[in-house]
Protein backbone atom coordinates (compact mmCIF):
# COMPACT_ATOMS: atom_id res chain seq x y z
CA UNK A 1 0.00 0.00 0.00
CA UNK A 2 2.61 2.97 -1.15
CA UNK A 3 3.75 5.58 0.28
CA UNK A 4 3.75 5.79 4.21
CA UNK A 5 5.34 8.14 6.42
CA UNK A 6 8.05 5.39 6.46
CA UNK A 7 9.26 5.30 3.10
CA UNK A 8 9.14 9.01 3.60
CA UNK A 9 11.65 9.34 6.11
CA UNK A 10 13.73 6.70 4.45
CA UNK A 11 13.89 8.73 1.07
CA UNK A 12 14.80 11.75 2.69
CA UNK A 13 17.29 10.12 4.72
CA UNK A 14 18.63 9.02 1.45
CA UNK A 15 18.59 11.97 -0.47
CA UNK A 16 20.03 13.89 2.57
CA UNK A 17 23.01 10.82 2.58
CA UNK A 18 23.70 11.97 -0.94
CA UNK A 19 24.18 15.38 -0.32
CA UNK A 20 25.94 14.80 2.12
CA UNK A 21 28.78 12.80 0.61
CA UNK A 22 29.34 15.00 -2.22
CA UNK A 23 33.07 15.90 -2.18
CA UNK A 24 33.53 19.55 -1.81
CA UNK A 25 37.41 19.17 -3.55
CA UNK A 26 36.70 15.97 -5.32
CA UNK A 27 33.57 16.44 -7.16
CA UNK A 28 31.90 20.38 -6.21
CA UNK A 29 34.84 22.27 -7.06
CA UNK A 30 35.55 20.64 -10.59
CA UNK A 31 31.93 21.73 -11.45
CA UNK A 32 32.35 25.06 -9.96
CA UNK A 33 29.89 24.48 -7.37
CA UNK A 34 32.34 25.24 -4.87
CA UNK A 35 30.79 27.20 -1.85
CA UNK A 36 34.40 29.36 -2.28
CA UNK A 37 34.20 29.83 -6.26
CA UNK A 38 33.48 33.36 -6.49
CA UNK A 39 30.31 34.31 -6.68
CA UNK A 40 29.22 37.54 -8.92
CA UNK A 41 26.26 38.93 -7.44
CA UNK A 42 26.04 42.94 -7.28
CA UNK A 43 24.82 44.49 -3.93
CA UNK A 44 21.07 44.31 -4.25
CA UNK A 45 20.75 42.14 -6.65
CA UNK A 46 18.69 38.87 -6.22
CA UNK A 47 20.94 35.73 -6.16
CA UNK A 48 20.10 33.33 -8.98
CA UNK A 49 18.42 29.76 -8.81
CA UNK A 50 21.81 28.16 -9.08
CA UNK A 51 23.36 29.98 -6.38
CA UNK A 52 20.38 29.27 -4.18
CA UNK A 53 20.59 25.73 -4.86
CA UNK A 54 24.62 25.78 -3.95
CA UNK A 55 23.57 27.82 -0.69
CA UNK A 56 20.84 24.87 -0.05
CA UNK A 57 23.66 22.41 -0.59
CA UNK A 58 25.75 24.07 1.38
CA UNK A 59 23.61 24.62 4.49
CA UNK A 60 22.45 20.84 4.44
CA UNK A 61 26.14 19.51 4.41
CA UNK A 62 26.76 21.91 7.55
CA UNK A 63 24.01 21.04 9.24
CA UNK A 64 22.51 18.21 8.61
CA UNK A 65 25.99 15.87 9.08
CA UNK A 66 25.73 15.06 12.56
CA UNK A 67 22.42 14.65 13.12
CA UNK A 68 22.22 12.37 9.96
CA UNK A 69 24.70 10.25 11.51
CA UNK A 70 22.62 9.75 14.41
CA UNK A 71 19.41 8.81 11.97
CA UNK A 72 21.23 6.57 10.22
CA UNK A 73 22.33 4.18 12.91
CA UNK A 74 18.58 4.80 14.75
CA UNK A 75 17.82 3.43 10.76
CA UNK A 76 20.44 0.54 10.30
CA UNK A 77 19.93 -0.63 13.96
CA UNK A 78 15.72 -1.13 13.19
CA UNK A 79 16.56 -2.62 9.84
CA UNK A 80 18.72 -5.45 11.57
CA UNK A 81 15.87 -6.32 14.06
CA UNK A 82 12.65 -5.67 11.90
CA UNK A 83 14.35 -6.82 8.51
CA UNK B 1 20.04 18.05 78.67
CA UNK B 2 17.97 16.43 77.13
CA UNK B 3 16.73 19.38 74.80
CA UNK B 4 20.45 19.99 73.73
CA UNK B 5 21.29 16.55 72.89
CA UNK B 6 18.12 16.04 70.76
CA UNK B 7 18.94 19.50 68.55
CA UNK B 8 22.41 18.73 68.08
CA UNK B 9 22.23 14.98 67.28
CA UNK B 10 19.04 15.36 65.00
CA UNK B 11 19.80 19.20 62.62
CA UNK B 12 16.28 18.67 61.29
CA UNK B 13 14.18 18.73 64.33
CA UNK B 14 17.06 21.01 65.53
CA UNK B 15 16.58 23.60 63.48
CA UNK B 16 12.88 23.44 63.76
CA UNK B 17 13.58 22.94 67.83
CA UNK B 18 15.75 26.35 67.66
CA UNK B 19 12.82 28.28 65.52
CA UNK B 20 10.42 27.87 68.30
CA UNK B 21 12.66 29.35 70.70
CA UNK B 22 13.04 31.87 68.26
CA UNK B 23 10.06 32.68 67.82
CA UNK B 24 9.02 32.99 71.18
CA UNK B 25 11.61 35.19 71.86
CA UNK B 26 11.62 37.48 68.91
CA UNK B 27 9.63 37.18 66.13
CA UNK B 28 9.06 34.94 63.53
CA UNK B 29 11.52 34.25 60.78
CA UNK B 30 11.72 30.81 59.36
CA UNK B 31 14.08 30.87 57.10
CA UNK B 32 17.20 32.43 58.42
CA UNK B 33 19.76 29.97 57.54
CA UNK B 34 20.35 29.01 61.50
CA UNK B 35 23.10 26.63 61.91
CA UNK B 36 22.86 24.61 65.90
CA UNK B 37 26.33 24.07 65.33
CA UNK B 38 27.53 27.20 65.56
CA UNK B 39 25.05 28.04 67.95
CA UNK B 40 26.92 29.76 71.09
CA UNK B 41 24.06 28.38 73.04
CA UNK B 42 25.86 24.90 72.80
CA UNK B 43 29.81 24.39 73.77
CA UNK B 44 32.07 22.71 71.49
CA UNK B 45 32.67 20.60 74.08
CA UNK B 46 29.47 19.45 74.87
CA UNK B 47 28.82 18.37 71.62
CA UNK B 48 30.19 15.04 70.73
CA UNK B 49 29.51 13.40 73.51
CA UNK B 50 25.97 14.33 73.32
CA UNK B 51 25.85 13.44 69.90
CA UNK B 52 26.78 9.57 70.77
CA UNK B 53 24.63 9.43 73.41
CA UNK B 54 21.72 10.49 71.09
CA UNK B 55 22.27 8.29 68.55
CA UNK B 56 21.95 5.38 70.60
CA UNK B 57 18.70 7.12 72.19
CA UNK B 58 17.04 6.67 68.72
CA UNK B 59 18.29 3.37 67.95
CA UNK B 60 15.28 2.01 70.20
CA UNK B 61 13.51 2.28 73.65
CA UNK B 62 14.91 -1.36 74.23
CA UNK B 63 18.46 -0.16 75.56
CA UNK B 64 17.68 0.81 79.02
CA UNK B 65 21.08 1.73 80.29
CA UNK B 66 21.44 5.38 79.21
CA UNK B 67 21.28 8.23 81.14
CA UNK B 68 17.99 9.47 79.74
CA UNK B 69 14.94 8.43 78.43
CA UNK B 70 14.45 8.40 74.58
CA UNK B 71 10.15 7.94 75.18
CA UNK B 72 10.22 11.77 77.23
CA UNK B 73 12.39 13.91 74.77
CA UNK B 74 11.34 12.36 71.28
CA UNK B 75 7.23 13.56 71.98
CA UNK B 76 8.36 16.73 73.30
CA UNK B 77 10.19 17.61 69.80
CA UNK B 78 6.92 16.65 67.67
CA UNK B 79 5.00 18.29 69.24
CA UNK B 80 6.87 21.79 69.29
CA UNK B 81 7.61 20.91 65.51
CA UNK B 82 3.77 20.29 65.12
CA UNK B 83 3.25 23.76 66.84
CA UNK B 84 5.63 25.78 63.92
CA UNK B 85 3.31 24.30 60.95
CA UNK B 86 0.23 25.06 63.33
CA UNK B 87 1.03 28.89 63.56
CA UNK B 88 -1.45 30.71 60.71
CA UNK B 89 1.47 32.46 59.64
CA UNK B 90 3.72 29.59 58.79
CA UNK B 91 1.06 28.39 56.77
CA UNK B 92 0.25 30.86 55.18
CA UNK B 93 3.94 31.63 53.97
CA UNK B 94 3.68 28.08 53.20
CA UNK B 95 0.80 27.85 50.85
CA UNK B 96 2.54 31.41 49.16
CA UNK B 97 5.65 29.97 48.60
CA UNK B 98 3.98 26.66 47.08
CA UNK B 99 1.66 28.88 44.64
CA UNK B 100 4.99 30.54 44.14
CA UNK B 101 6.50 27.22 43.11
CA UNK B 102 3.58 26.39 41.27
CA UNK B 103 3.30 29.07 39.23
CA UNK B 104 6.73 29.73 38.41
CA UNK B 105 6.82 25.92 36.94
CA UNK B 106 3.52 26.76 34.84
CA UNK B 107 4.91 29.77 33.14
CA UNK B 108 8.09 27.51 32.39
CA UNK B 109 6.32 24.62 31.15
CA UNK B 110 4.61 27.02 28.74
CA UNK B 111 7.06 29.08 27.48
CA UNK B 112 8.47 25.40 26.60
CA UNK B 113 5.66 24.08 24.58
CA UNK B 114 5.20 27.52 22.88
CA UNK B 115 9.17 27.45 21.80
CA UNK B 116 7.95 23.91 20.65
CA UNK B 117 4.84 24.81 19.18
CA UNK B 118 3.33 27.86 17.89
CA UNK B 119 0.38 28.39 19.92
CA UNK B 120 -0.86 31.79 19.03
CA UNK B 121 0.17 31.35 15.36
CA UNK B 122 -2.08 28.13 14.61
CA UNK B 123 -4.99 30.06 17.27
CA UNK B 124 -4.94 31.64 13.91
CA UNK B 125 -5.35 29.80 11.94
CA UNK B 126 -8.52 28.02 14.16
CA UNK B 127 -10.24 31.19 14.49
CA UNK B 128 -13.24 29.95 12.30
CA UNK B 129 -16.89 29.69 12.56
CA UNK B 130 -19.58 28.13 10.76
CA UNK B 131 -20.94 30.58 8.43
CA UNK B 132 -17.05 30.66 7.00
CA UNK B 133 -16.65 27.06 6.88
CA UNK B 134 -20.21 26.81 4.78
CA UNK B 135 -19.11 29.63 2.60
CA UNK B 136 -15.31 27.99 2.23
CA UNK B 137 -16.64 24.81 1.27
CA UNK B 138 -18.95 26.64 -1.36
CA UNK B 139 -15.90 28.09 -2.43
CA UNK B 140 -13.94 24.99 -3.31
CA UNK B 141 -16.77 23.06 -4.89
CA UNK B 142 -17.58 26.00 -6.77
CA UNK B 143 -15.08 28.74 -7.04
CA UNK B 144 -15.47 30.33 -10.98
CA UNK B 145 -17.67 33.33 -9.90
CA UNK B 146 -15.83 34.61 -6.69
CA UNK B 147 -14.37 37.70 -7.65
CA UNK B 148 -12.04 39.30 -5.17
CA UNK B 149 -9.31 36.77 -4.17
CA UNK B 150 -6.97 39.12 -1.97
CA UNK B 151 -6.73 38.94 1.54
CA UNK B 152 -7.42 41.99 3.44
CA UNK B 153 -4.81 43.08 6.24
CA UNK B 154 -5.01 44.41 9.36
CA UNK B 155 -2.01 46.73 11.25
CA UNK B 156 -0.32 43.66 12.44
CA UNK B 157 -1.06 40.72 10.19
CA UNK B 158 -3.73 39.07 8.16
CA UNK B 159 -7.43 39.26 8.87
CA UNK B 160 -9.00 36.47 11.17
CA UNK B 161 -10.54 33.46 8.56
CA UNK B 162 -13.99 33.87 10.16
CA UNK B 163 -13.50 37.63 9.24
CA UNK B 164 -12.02 37.11 5.57
CA UNK B 165 -12.80 33.91 3.48
CA UNK B 166 -9.98 34.19 1.24
CA UNK B 167 -7.50 33.92 4.59
CA UNK B 168 -6.27 30.13 4.81
CA UNK B 169 -7.34 28.23 7.62
CA UNK B 170 -6.31 25.24 9.45
CA UNK B 171 -9.30 23.36 10.92
CA UNK B 172 -11.17 22.51 7.04
CA UNK B 173 -7.92 20.72 6.14
CA UNK B 174 -7.79 18.85 9.23
CA UNK B 175 -11.42 17.81 9.48
CA UNK B 176 -11.31 16.46 5.88
CA UNK B 177 -8.05 14.70 6.70
CA UNK B 178 -9.73 12.38 9.71
CA UNK B 179 -12.80 12.37 7.20
CA UNK B 180 -11.25 11.49 4.57
CA UNK B 181 -9.37 8.44 6.29
CA UNK B 182 -12.93 7.18 7.76
CA UNK B 183 -14.67 7.30 4.81
CA UNK B 184 -11.65 5.45 2.99
CA UNK B 185 -12.01 2.65 5.56
CA UNK B 186 -15.64 3.03 4.80
CA UNK B 187 -15.15 2.23 1.24
CA UNK B 188 -12.62 -0.27 1.93
CA UNK B 189 -15.18 -2.21 4.09
CA UNK B 190 -17.76 -2.31 1.60
CA UNK B 191 -15.23 -3.27 -0.89
CA UNK B 192 -14.05 -6.54 1.61
CA UNK B 193 -11.13 -4.95 1.93
CA UNK B 194 -10.87 -3.74 5.51
CA UNK B 195 -8.66 -4.55 8.43
CA UNK B 196 -7.62 -2.49 11.12
CA UNK B 197 -4.50 -1.78 10.11
CA UNK B 198 -5.72 -0.25 6.53
CA UNK B 199 -6.78 2.87 9.00
CA UNK B 200 -3.05 3.32 10.07
CA UNK B 201 -2.07 2.53 6.64
CA UNK B 202 -4.51 5.08 4.89
CA UNK B 203 -3.79 8.36 7.32
CA UNK B 204 0.26 7.26 6.93
CA UNK B 205 0.07 7.74 3.84
CA UNK B 206 -2.29 10.76 3.47
CA UNK B 207 0.03 12.31 5.80
CA UNK B 208 3.61 11.50 4.14
CA UNK B 209 2.00 13.02 0.74
CA UNK B 210 0.90 16.00 2.75
CA UNK B 211 4.61 16.68 3.80
CA UNK B 212 6.09 15.61 0.61
CA UNK B 213 3.88 18.11 -0.93
CA UNK B 214 5.41 20.80 1.39
CA UNK B 215 8.69 20.12 1.07
CA UNK B 216 8.66 20.20 -2.61
CA UNK B 217 6.91 23.53 -2.09
CA UNK B 218 9.04 25.05 0.51
CA UNK B 219 11.99 24.12 -1.66
CA UNK B 220 10.97 25.38 -4.89
CA UNK B 221 10.02 28.87 -2.88
CA UNK B 222 13.69 28.49 -1.84
CA UNK B 223 15.24 28.24 -4.80
CA UNK B 224 13.41 30.60 -6.89
CA UNK B 225 13.51 32.57 -4.25
CA UNK B 226 10.24 33.87 -4.42
CA UNK B 227 9.57 36.94 -2.34
CA UNK B 228 5.71 35.98 -0.67
CA UNK B 229 3.67 36.54 2.04
CA UNK B 230 3.02 32.66 2.76
CA UNK B 231 4.58 31.21 5.36
CA UNK B 232 4.70 27.13 6.25
CA UNK B 233 1.03 26.83 7.39
CA UNK B 234 -0.31 28.20 4.97
CA UNK B 235 1.33 26.32 2.70
CA UNK B 236 0.09 23.53 4.99
CA UNK B 237 -3.50 24.61 4.73
CA UNK B 238 -3.62 25.08 0.74
CA UNK B 239 -2.21 21.34 0.25
CA UNK B 240 -4.87 20.13 3.19
CA UNK B 241 -7.48 21.61 1.11
CA UNK B 242 -7.63 19.01 -1.79
CA UNK B 243 -9.28 16.45 0.78
CA UNK B 244 -12.43 17.92 0.84
CA UNK B 245 -12.47 17.17 -2.81
CA UNK B 246 -11.33 13.66 -2.38
CA UNK B 247 -14.07 12.74 -0.05
CA UNK B 248 -16.74 14.57 -2.21
CA UNK B 249 -15.39 11.97 -5.49
CA UNK B 250 -15.30 8.90 -2.87
CA UNK B 251 -18.59 9.83 -1.81
CA UNK B 252 -19.97 9.79 -4.96
CA UNK B 253 -18.40 6.44 -5.85
CA UNK B 254 -20.68 4.83 -3.27
CA UNK B 255 -23.74 6.84 -5.07
CA UNK B 256 -22.44 5.03 -8.60
CA UNK B 257 -19.68 3.16 -9.90
CA UNK B 258 -16.66 4.02 -11.32
CA UNK B 259 -17.87 6.52 -14.11
CA UNK B 260 -19.24 8.80 -11.17
CA UNK B 261 -16.12 8.78 -9.50
CA UNK B 262 -14.17 9.84 -11.91
CA UNK B 263 -16.60 12.69 -12.84
CA UNK B 264 -16.65 13.84 -9.89
CA UNK B 265 -12.57 13.72 -9.13
CA UNK B 266 -12.33 15.35 -12.43
CA UNK B 267 -14.53 17.92 -11.53
CA UNK B 268 -13.03 18.54 -8.26
CA UNK B 269 -9.99 18.74 -9.76
CA UNK B 270 -10.82 21.52 -11.92
CA UNK B 271 -12.33 23.68 -9.00
CA UNK B 272 -9.37 23.14 -6.72
CA UNK B 273 -7.05 23.84 -9.47
CA UNK B 274 -9.07 26.81 -10.31
CA UNK B 275 -9.17 28.11 -6.73
CA UNK B 276 -5.29 27.42 -5.64
CA UNK B 277 -4.57 29.16 -8.89
CA UNK B 278 -6.30 32.22 -8.10
CA UNK B 279 -5.94 32.74 -4.22
CA UNK B 280 -1.91 31.88 -5.01
CA UNK B 281 -2.13 34.44 -7.35
CA UNK B 282 -3.23 36.67 -4.93
CA UNK B 283 -0.86 35.82 -2.11
CA UNK B 284 2.45 35.09 -4.56
CA UNK B 285 2.17 38.30 -7.19
CA UNK B 286 0.37 40.97 -4.61
CA UNK B 287 -0.92 43.59 -7.23
CA UNK B 288 -0.67 45.74 -4.96
CA UNK B 289 2.47 46.02 -3.19
CA UNK B 290 4.63 45.43 -6.69
CA UNK B 291 2.80 48.57 -8.36
CA UNK B 292 3.45 50.84 -5.30
CA UNK B 293 6.60 49.56 -5.28
CA UNK B 294 7.61 50.20 -9.02
CA UNK B 295 5.76 53.48 -8.25
CA UNK B 296 7.71 54.99 -6.09
CA UNK B 297 10.87 53.81 -6.57
CA UNK B 298 10.51 56.01 -9.97
CA UNK B 299 9.88 59.16 -7.26
CA UNK B 300 11.65 58.56 -4.15
CA UNK B 301 15.18 57.58 -3.07
CA UNK B 302 14.87 54.16 -1.63
CA UNK B 303 17.24 53.44 0.94
CA UNK B 304 17.61 49.65 1.85
CA UNK B 305 15.55 47.28 1.44
CA UNK B 306 11.58 46.61 2.58
CA UNK B 307 11.38 43.47 3.74
CA UNK B 308 7.51 43.85 4.89
CA UNK B 309 4.90 41.98 2.11
CA UNK B 310 1.40 43.56 3.54
CA UNK B 311 0.97 46.94 1.09
CA UNK B 312 0.54 49.07 4.49
CA UNK B 313 3.96 47.85 6.07
CA UNK B 314 5.58 48.57 2.68
CA UNK B 315 4.24 52.57 3.37
CA UNK B 316 4.90 52.42 6.19
CA UNK B 317 8.85 51.24 5.60
CA UNK B 318 9.06 53.59 2.99
CA UNK B 319 8.13 56.70 4.63
CA UNK B 320 10.42 55.63 7.44
CA UNK B 321 13.30 55.36 5.09
CA UNK B 322 12.30 58.59 3.67
CA UNK B 323 12.63 60.36 6.56
CA UNK B 324 15.61 59.01 7.76
CA UNK B 325 17.18 60.13 4.21
CA UNK B 326 15.93 63.99 4.81
CA UNK B 327 17.81 63.11 8.58
CA UNK B 328 20.40 62.29 7.73
CA UNK B 329 21.15 64.04 3.99
CA UNK B 330 19.80 67.52 4.66
CA UNK B 331 20.72 70.23 7.00
CA UNK B 332 16.66 71.29 7.56
CA UNK B 333 16.94 68.90 10.38
CA UNK B 334 14.02 70.03 12.36
CA UNK B 335 11.28 70.82 9.70
CA UNK B 336 12.03 67.16 8.05
CA UNK B 337 12.00 65.55 11.44
CA UNK B 338 8.50 67.21 12.20
CA UNK B 339 6.76 65.65 8.67
CA UNK B 340 8.56 62.35 9.26
CA UNK B 341 6.56 61.50 12.27
CA UNK B 342 3.45 63.37 11.33
CA UNK B 343 2.95 61.50 8.04
CA UNK B 344 3.91 58.50 9.82
CA UNK B 345 1.11 58.92 12.41
CA UNK B 346 -1.45 59.86 9.92
CA UNK B 347 -1.01 56.80 7.73
CA UNK B 348 -2.44 54.67 10.94
CA UNK B 349 -5.76 55.81 10.13
CA UNK B 350 -5.48 57.63 6.47
CA UNK B 351 -4.03 54.74 4.34
CA UNK B 352 -4.99 56.22 1.03
CA UNK B 353 -4.04 59.44 1.72
CA UNK B 354 -0.37 58.55 1.87
CA UNK B 355 -0.43 58.54 -1.64
CA UNK B 356 -0.38 62.33 -2.21
CA UNK B 357 1.48 62.25 1.11
CA UNK B 358 4.71 60.76 -0.38
CA UNK B 359 4.01 63.18 -3.33
CA UNK B 360 4.43 66.05 -1.23
CA UNK B 361 7.59 64.77 0.96
CA UNK B 362 8.99 64.35 -2.73
CA UNK B 363 8.38 67.17 -3.78
CA UNK B 364 9.71 68.96 -0.39
CA UNK B 365 12.98 66.72 -0.78
CA UNK B 366 13.38 68.07 -4.33
CA UNK B 367 13.38 71.57 -2.86
CA UNK B 368 15.67 70.95 -0.17
CA UNK B 369 18.45 68.98 -2.79
CA UNK B 370 18.15 72.02 -4.52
Amino acid sequence: MGFTLWNLFEASLLCLNAVCILHEERFLAKIGWSAKSPSVQGFGEQPTAKAQILNLIHSIRTVARIPLILFNIVTIVLKLILG
Amino acid sequence: MNFNANTSSRPAFGRKVKRVSHVDAMGYSPYTPSNPYNNPEFSNQQYPSEYVNTQASFDGPKDPGYGFSPQTSYPNIQQQGINVFGQPIVQDIAIQYGQQLANTGKSMVQQEIKKIVPVTKLKYYFAVDTKYVMSKLGLLFFPFTHADWSIKYEQDGPVQPRFEINAPDLYIPTMAYLTYVLVAGLVLGMQKRFSPEQIGIQASSALAWCLFELAIYSCTLYIANIQTSLKLLDLLAYSGYKFVGIIASILLSILGEKTAYYCGLGYTNLALAFFLVRSLKAQVLPETSQQSAGYYENSVPVVGNCPHQSPNEIYKCRIEQLGNFFINNTSNYSFIHYYKYVYVENLEDTFCASDSLFEIISWKWLVCTV
